[in-house]
């Protein structure tokens, strides 16, 4: 069984329909990227699974169907997203970001989890008591991961992390997920619009255009197709 | 030295109402970034409500603690009930539904207790005065370098503090305060991280209601009575401390309240032209003066974003 099966999936905003019956998996431990152009529906997609949107279709989560869920009972079941454009809480300092993180979880361990994250990026524990509003861009990309991550996710949701960050710091934040995936068996759906890196730490990869999955494979089969290779790798 | 410090106290014990309902605006402008133009009515009402339990012979303690139960009902009902659903589709709605709810409980406050100014024995009150949460005999007050300072002015300012202090540790150290002030930074990263968004707003409402009425009680009880008029100025007070502390900042709103209480009073004190008349202009050129110099309020965060 997946972690997670999505199948005639439609969401959209208002009348306009942007997802048209798509479907994908994630298998645990795996890391799936998801590339497409501007407008696709990647953003949708990601919307759609944390219940951000209406929705129809199927949207199955370790075996329960979570398409009607709210969003506070997706976080609650393990599913995690970090938003587009970051979506940190700009008001409040990087330490009660990560606070508002664990928000979901009634455990005793929520210190212990902010000094690892504090551990696997140094920066924001310099930064601890500064507002997030303040922080350069990958910091506050890097906070959106670690908040994301307080809530202790089985699968995490990435909405094209490398939007406006330099290709060094995309590099290192990519790095971070893929030892987190090695070494915790974290679960990673992320989407991209740069796919050079992505590429670089998937297992899986799907192509969407207009709504729909129209090709999958390995990223290695997909570099491989000389069509695929110009429109989304640009060599 | 005695009239100044008489002058400071009063202004003090005027500025604790307006600081509280101020308080009540910011929780609520933090939380949906709407200014409740109710916010002065629904304390009026549940200073009704008070006065009603002061009737039928209950003590003031509880008299106070079913007028916040009534005040928090009104104030969450409000926001399920008549802010929330036109609230997605524009700000302006929501300005008007509060300005009609503003009429509602005015127009309600009405027909249940009628236009008279109450207590009044004319229609029956079996009270003599508005209950008042402190004493407040001719003789309940205490001489510093000459100045009658009354209890009921130490009491109603120190309960502001309590309050003020109470929320600051409700916001910094709790775990609903964070999930208010994430919703208050950015409500869509608040429910990805879990937090019911809905209720944290009807918590938000309620609570801003409840502790309008604690102003409404606290300023029916310096003026003894109750009126259908009572809150009118005092709100238009209460959203000038708001604004002038800006209107993200419950510390600014109190220190912006207290401000504005002790500014009118000296004004209309010292300056002989100013007067009773006058009094309220003077606070309001200082807020100009204020928020041309610093437009996000004294203690706002003007919004900066890096992208």
């Amino acid at each position: 069984m997946s972690l997670l099966s999505v199948s005639q999936l439609r969401a959209g905003y208002g009348p306009i329909n942007v997802l048209h019956d798509l479907a994908l998996t994630v298998e645990a431990g795996e890391i799936v990227v998801m590339l497409g152009a501007n407008g696709a529906g990647k953003t949708t997609t990601m919307r759609a699974i944390s219940g951000m949107l209406g929705r129809s279709g199927d949207v199955v989560f370790e075996g329960t169907n979570i398409s009607k869920a709210t969003p506070d009972a997706i976080v609650r079941a393990g599913v995690a997203q970090v938003p587009q454009g970051r979506g940190t809480f700009p008001e409040l300092n990087v330490e009660d970001n990560l606070r508002a993180g664990a928000y979901v979880r009634k455990d005793g361990e929520i210190d212990a989890d902010i000094d690892r994250w504090f551990d696997v990026f140094p920066r924001l524990q310099e930064r601890r008591a500064q507002r997030a509003g303040s922080l350069s861009g990958g910091e506050q990309q890097m906070l959106a991961v670690a908040r994301a991550l307080m809530s202790r996710p089985k699968l995490l949701l990435c909405d094209e992390p490398s939007l406006g960050l330099a290709p060094l710091i995309t590099q290192e934040l990519f790095a971070v997920i893929e030892r987190l995936n090695r070494e915790t068996g974290l679960s990673v759906l992320l989407v991209e619009q740069n796919a050079n890196l992505a590429m670089q730490i998937a297992h899986r990869v799907y192509l969407i255009e207009t709504g729909r999955i129209v090709a999958t494979g390995s990223a290695d089969e997909l570099s491989a197709d000389d069509s695929i290779r110009k429109a989304y790798l640009g060599f | 030295m005695a009239l100044f410090l008489q002058r400071l106290v009063d202004g003090l014990s005027s500025g604790s109402v307006y600081a509280l309902i101020a308080l009540g605006l910011v929780i609520i402008y933090r939380g949906t970034g709407h200014l409740n133009f109710a916010q002065g009515e629904m304390a009026l009402f549940s200073a009704y409500v008070v006065y009603q339990m002061g009737e039928w012979g209950l003590p003031i303690g509880f008299a106070l603690m079913i007028g916040l139960a009534v005040g928090f009902v009104i104030g969450a009902v409000a926001e399920v009930g008549l802010v929330r659903p036109v609230s997605k589709k524009s700000p302006f709605a929501v300005f008007i539904v509060t300005i009609g709810l503003f009429q509602l409980l005015n127009w309600l406050a009405g027909a249940i207790w009628g236009d008279q100014v109450l207590p009044n024995s004319g229609v029956g009150s079996e009270q003599q005065q508005y209950p008042s949460l402190f004493p407040d005999a001719p003789e309940d007050f205490v001489k510093v370098f000459g100045a009658a300072i009354r209890y009921q002015s130490i009491g109603v300012f120190g309960l502001t503090m309590v309050i003020t202090g109470l929320l600051f540790l409700l916001f910094n150290k709790t775990k609903f305060g964070l999930a208010m002030r994430a919703v208050a930074s950015n409500t869509e990263s608040a429910k990805l991280v879990g937090i019911r968004v809905n209720t944290v707003l009807m918590v938000s409402w309620g609570l801003a209601a409840a502790i309008g009425t604690i102003g409404g009680v606290v300023f029916a009880g310096i003026n003894n009575s109750v009126s259908l008029g009572l809150m009118f100025t005092v709100f238009i007070y209460g959203s000038a401390a708001a604004t002038l502390g800006g209107f993200d900042s419950p510390g600014g709103a109190v220190i912006a309240g207290l401000m504005i209480g002790v500014i009118e009073g000296m004004a209309a004190g010292y300056i002989g032209f100013i007067g009773q008349e006058m009094k309220l202009a003077v606070a309001f050129i200082v807020i100009l003066v204020v928020l041309m110099v610093k437009p996000s309020g004294l203690f706002g965060t003007a919004k900066v974003e890096r992208v």
